[in-house]
């Protein structure tokens, strides 16, 4: 399979002197096409720090880091802006939608940057995504009218309505609770069934049982990483049993 | 954690510091400055009358004098301490040369007089009753300020050659607004200056009690004393010279206002500003129990070291400026009799000023109390509440580029955080259009008829003479044959006696002839047409208590004659009272006459004005244009400074106040920033996006401003007219300027201060401000 995002030897650290630390310590990582990759790890291991390192999100000190080829580091900001609108999704854990919109135009938004004539057939688009993931009623409420699930619902059709390549999430169920994130984790792997490769960031087991490349970083490295066959329902309790072995055996 | 906050603060907000501390010192000047002014100028003014002894009352007359009748009315009215008729020699302008100047060209009745025996005395520049020899004359201390002679130069009337021994203090007619001056002269000098002029009286009068003014005035009046000249009193004369240095501690007050606002509008951004950056960080220290109190009191002392900095500064200014802006009032009036007062008033200012800063800073700090621990440390910014998304959608949007749109609409759904900067521009936009409408209007041609005086291009006056009637009809034959004359209107000015309703017979002056042809503007009613009618100006249409449309009895010819007030009219000249009117009368016993006229090519001016001037020496004759800019041509260059002053200031609070906004709603909203970011809204967005919040919140202001300055502006600025003497007065707008360019350079203003404001989008950090 083709590779979307390539990182190698990606170095990042905070601080100066004595105190220099390094976040992330020359770790390298490929994403396919169509992959459903998960990154676990304990707090301040780098999770989320390779995340935005490799969605171009934050600039990275030492290493490379390559989009379809394109060397990220040599971008120009507005490059890179461009390139996380057209190319990637984001779902973060708390919902990130702006609060003086409602729930469509929050969908529609980063769509109708610079495509104001193009209104009618984004906000099709979005309709038929909220219809796709069942808050189709929620079209003109307030942020504050809706439930966590269906916040965190609604990132993710803000999210697909670029057609990314890929989307990433850094905690996408961890504001949720256990039924809601089940229904999310249900709506991602649908979506990645399309063709859409996923890189998330979890604490959770559930969670990365879900997927089929399960990277497991400790101080900045990635230490070790399983593979599983895709998920196709029913019991998770193998696949999480596979995982906290494979934690209990480096340590985390 | 508290001293890592505090550093931050100085080390990001080193020039707001010192911007906020030289804002603090203006204000602290400013206001110490009014209050050493005030005290001095009121210390002085005391000082000067009580040591000439002005008198309380003061009738001029020109005319015959029944000295008996007057010494008789004096003695036996008991509110009368002293009086004394004292002599002054109005002697036409061109007679008078000073170091080889005429003065043709002043406005002012310049005269001689004599030192005075009982009161009234002229002073010399030490506060000493001048003692004046043969072949010396002081020269009023105006004419010294405007450089016109200087002591030892001459003064030459006729055959009379005076040498200038100094100047004098006259606590009467030192104002410019007084319209007469007095040369002093010795007992000698002044009888062989006689010939050159004609004889006016000022009969005055000391009572024994100030308060008894208003009762002697009607017995005055009731005893039909000699009344041809304007009457002047002694709280009058104090209003006249405190008129222009009060009206400079006026705009200084107003000034000092205006800075200390700016200085709270600088110490409450930038408070906002840190607070919303160290949010997380206090929100922190409140969940782990520390006193936030604490940090508040830290915030507190830097403030106050700059407030107390400031004020220390702004002291020491006000006591080196003070010097200069005393000038004026010691020239004209001397020292104060307390100036150890003046002192501690103006150390008083500045602590007021210390004081309410810091009071004001208490006040913002409030809203550390305010920060909830929770929220802080989840969301690190403050989660405002915002009024929901409304109506006016994104996905409804065909109009406004998406960036565009996203800034209206964030200023919408966050009304009271733009509320302060809408103030801001909505105060700038009005200081900057009414000064500037104000200008244009006082500078107009048409003005002048709000102040009594018809529009043309040549005004000839003839008073002091005899037989003003038939001179100035000789002058208007000649005009009748003058070809370069397009036309004219001659008015003569008679005092007729008007009894009111009450039965009590009052004189009034009546300009006779023909009005419609240089009108004045009336603010009630029109200009007399049929020979029925008067118009009243607005002092006599007060003092006679009558409206547009009341009648009015006359005595004409001996009899009484029915009129009808057609208007009222405004009028600065002669004391204000005045009144028009189209009837003749059989007497010709004129008072004055002018004649008015407009030419057929306005460039001729100059030369009709020497032409007539050489042809009718008993006439005054004067350009129009001349007459104002000699009567009102300080006032409008002021007016026209004021106004650019006002324009620079507000455009460079504009950009500070734009920039100090936008700084603190970046800070605040960091968090919507980044995710923007995430998304992929390039920094140029984000930034249009903010540029359009300052623009629409500038365009509201602007039109609010502009509303305003055209309602409550014109109120207003009537109200400084009317102390000019116009009484009904409407703006004349220059469109290009109040509608093009003040809204063109507060747009670039803004847009300064919010690319300035703005500039730290970029540094937004995604990663640093969404992580979980």
């Amino acid at each position: 399979m083709k590779k979307i995002i390539s990182g190698e030897n990606i170095t990042k650290q905070y601080g100066t002197g004595e105190e220099q630390r390094k976040v992330l310590d020359e770790v390298s990582v490929d994403i396919h096409e169509g992959e459903f990759v998960s990154v676990m790890g304990p707090s301040g291991s780098g999770k989320s720090t390779l995340l935005f390192a490799l969605s171009g999100m934050d600039r990275i000190d030492w290493g490379l880091v390559t989009f379809e080829g394109r060397d990220l580091g040599i971008l120009e900001e507005d490059e890179l802006a461009d390139l996380r609108r057209t190319e990637m999704g984001f779902v973060f854990q708390q919902p990130t939608l702006m609060k003086n919109l409602n729930i469509l135009d929050n969908i529609i938004l980063p769509s109708m940057r610079g495509n104001r004539r193009k209104v009618a057939a984004i906000t099709d688009k979005a309709q038929q995504l909220m219809q796709k993931v069942g808050i189709a009623e929620l079209a003109k409420r307030d942020i504050t009218e809706a439930s966590g699930g269906q916040l965190q619902r609604a990132g993710i059709c803000r999210a697909l309505m670029g057609s990314p390549r890929i989307i990433f999430g850094d905690e996408p169920t961890g504001a949720l609770n256990l039924k809601a994130a089940e229904e999310i984790m249900d709506l991602l792997s649908g979506i990645n069934e399309e063709g859409t490769a996923i890189m998330l960031v979890t604490h959770d087991a559930t969670v990365a049982a879900r997927t089929q490349r399960i990277m497991f970083m400790c101080d900045g490295r990635i230490v070790d990483e399983i593979r599983l066959p895709k998920y196709s329902g029913g019991t998770l309790e193998p696949r999480m049993n596979l995982i906290t072995a494979k934690m209990r055996e480096i340590g985390i | 954690m508290f001293y890592r906050i505090i550093r931050r603060d100085i080390r990001t907000s080193k020039g707001i510091t010192l911007m906020t501390m030289l804002f603090v010192a203006a204000a602290a000047m400013l206001v110490s400055l009014s209050a050493i002014l005030v005290v001095n100028l009121s210390g002085a003014i005391d000082h000067l009358m009580t040591q000439a002894k002005t008198p309380h009352f003061l009738q001029m007359h020109s005319g015959q004098l029944d000295q008996a009748r007057l010494k008789a009315f004096a003695e036996q009215n008991n509110k009368v301490e002293d009086y004394q008729v004292l002599d002054f020699l109005n002697v036409e302008g061109a007679r008078i040369v000073m170091d080889g100047h005429t003065l043709a060209d002043s406005v002012q009745d310049n005269g001689f007089s004599t030192q005075s025996g009982k009161f009234d005395y002229l002073l010399d520049l030490d506060g000493n009753v001048i003692d004046v020899r043969g072949g010396e004359v002081y020269v009023p201390i105006s004419y010294m300020k405007d450089g016109s002679v200087k002591a030892g130069g001459k003064v030459t009337v006729g055959d009379t050659s005076l040498t200038v021994a100094g100047f004098l203090r006259d606590s009467q007619m030192n104002s410019l607004l007084a319209s007469s001056k007095r040369f002093l002269v010795s007992t000698e000098d002044y009888a062989e200056l006689a010939q050159y002029g004609t004889t006016e009286y000022l009969i005055e009068f000391r009572l024994k009690d100030l308060s008894m003014l208003g009762a002697f005035e009607t017995d005055y009046t009731a005893a039909g004393l000699e009344g041809n000249g304007p009457v002047i009193t002694y709280p009058l004369f104090r209003v006249l010279n405190a008129i222009s240095d009060g009206l400079m501690i006026a705009v200084i007050l107003l000034a000092s206002v205006l800075v200390v606002i700016i200085a709270f509008l600088c110490i409450r951004f930038t408070l906002m500003a840190t607070i919303e950056s160290d949010y997380r960080e206090i929100g922190v220290m409140k969940a782990i129990g520390l006193r936030v109190s604490d940090l508040k009191k830290i915030y507190l002392a830097k403030y106050a070291a700059i407030a107390a900095l400031g004020s220390i500064l702004g002291l020491a200014l006000s006591f080196s400026f003070r010097g200069l802006l005393l000038e004026n009032i010691r020239l004209y009036m001397g020292e104060s009799a307390h100036p150890a007062l003046a002192l501690a008033c103006g150390i008083l200012g500045v602590l007021l000023v210390f004081l309410v800063i810091v009071a004001y800073v208490n006040r913002v700090l409030k809203r550390f109390r305010k920060i909830s621990a929770v929220e802080a440390i989840r969301f690190g910014t403050s989660q405002q509440t915002r009024t929901g998304s409304g109506r006016f959608t994104l996905s409804g949007n065909r109009l406004l580029n998406t960036n565009v749109y996203l800034g209206v609409k964030d200023v919408l759904s966050r009304k009271s955080l733009y509320a302060t900067m809408l103030a801001v521009l909505v105060i700038s936009s009005f200081l900057m259009i009414v000064p500037q409408n104000l200008y244009h209007t006082i500078s107009s041609p048409s003005f002048i008829t709000y102040m009594g005086i018809g529009d043309s291009d040549l005004r000839m006056d003839i008073q002091q003479t005899d037989h003003i009637a038939e001179k100035a009809a000789d002058i208007a034959r000649v005009m009748e044959q003058d070809v370069m004359i397009f036309r004219f209107a001659m008015l003569t000015t008679q005092a007729l006696n008007v009894k009111l309703d009450n039965g009590v017979v009052e004189r009034i002056k009546v300009e006779l002839g023909d009005h419609s042809i240089f009108p004045v503007a009336y603010g009630e009613g029109h200009g007399p047409v049929a020979a029925n009618e008067i118009a009243l100006s607005a002092a006599n249409a007060k003092e006679l208590g009558k409206q547009a449309g009341d009648s009015l009895t006359l005595l004409v010819n001996g009899e009484a004659k029915e009129l009808t007030v057609s208007g009222i009219y405004s009028d600065v000249t002669n004391g204000g009272k005045t009144a028009k009117a189209t009837f003749t009368t059989t007497s010709d016993q004129a008072m004055w006459a002018v004649i008015y006229a407009e030419l057929a090519d306005s460039m001729l001016i100059s030369s009709k004005v020497s032409e007539y001037a050489e042809r009718f020496s008993y006439a005054k004759v004067s350009d129009i244009g001349e007459y104002v800019t000699q009567t009102f041509g300080s006032t409008i260059s002021s007016v026209g400074k004021a106004a650019w002053a006002a324009l620079a200031v507000m455009l460079v609070l504009n950009v500070l106040i734009t920039l100090l906004f936008m700084r603190m709603l970046v800070a605040k909203d960091r968090y919507p920033i980044a995710v923007m970011k995430s998304m992929g809204f390039r920094n140029s967005d984000l930034t249009v996006q903010y540029y359009a919040r300052s623009i629409f919140v500038l365009v509201t202001g602007m039109v609010l401003g502009t509303l305003l300055a055209n309602t409550l502006g014109q109120i207003l600025a009537g109200a400084v007219i009317s102390s000019f003497g116009a009484s009904s007065f409407k703006f004349v707008v220059h469109p290009l300027s109040a509608y093009l360019l003040c809204p063109l350079i507060m747009t670039g203003s803004v847009l300064i201060g919010a690319v300035i404001g703005t500039s730290g989008i970029g540094r937004i950090q995604i990663s640093g401000n969404i992580k979980e």
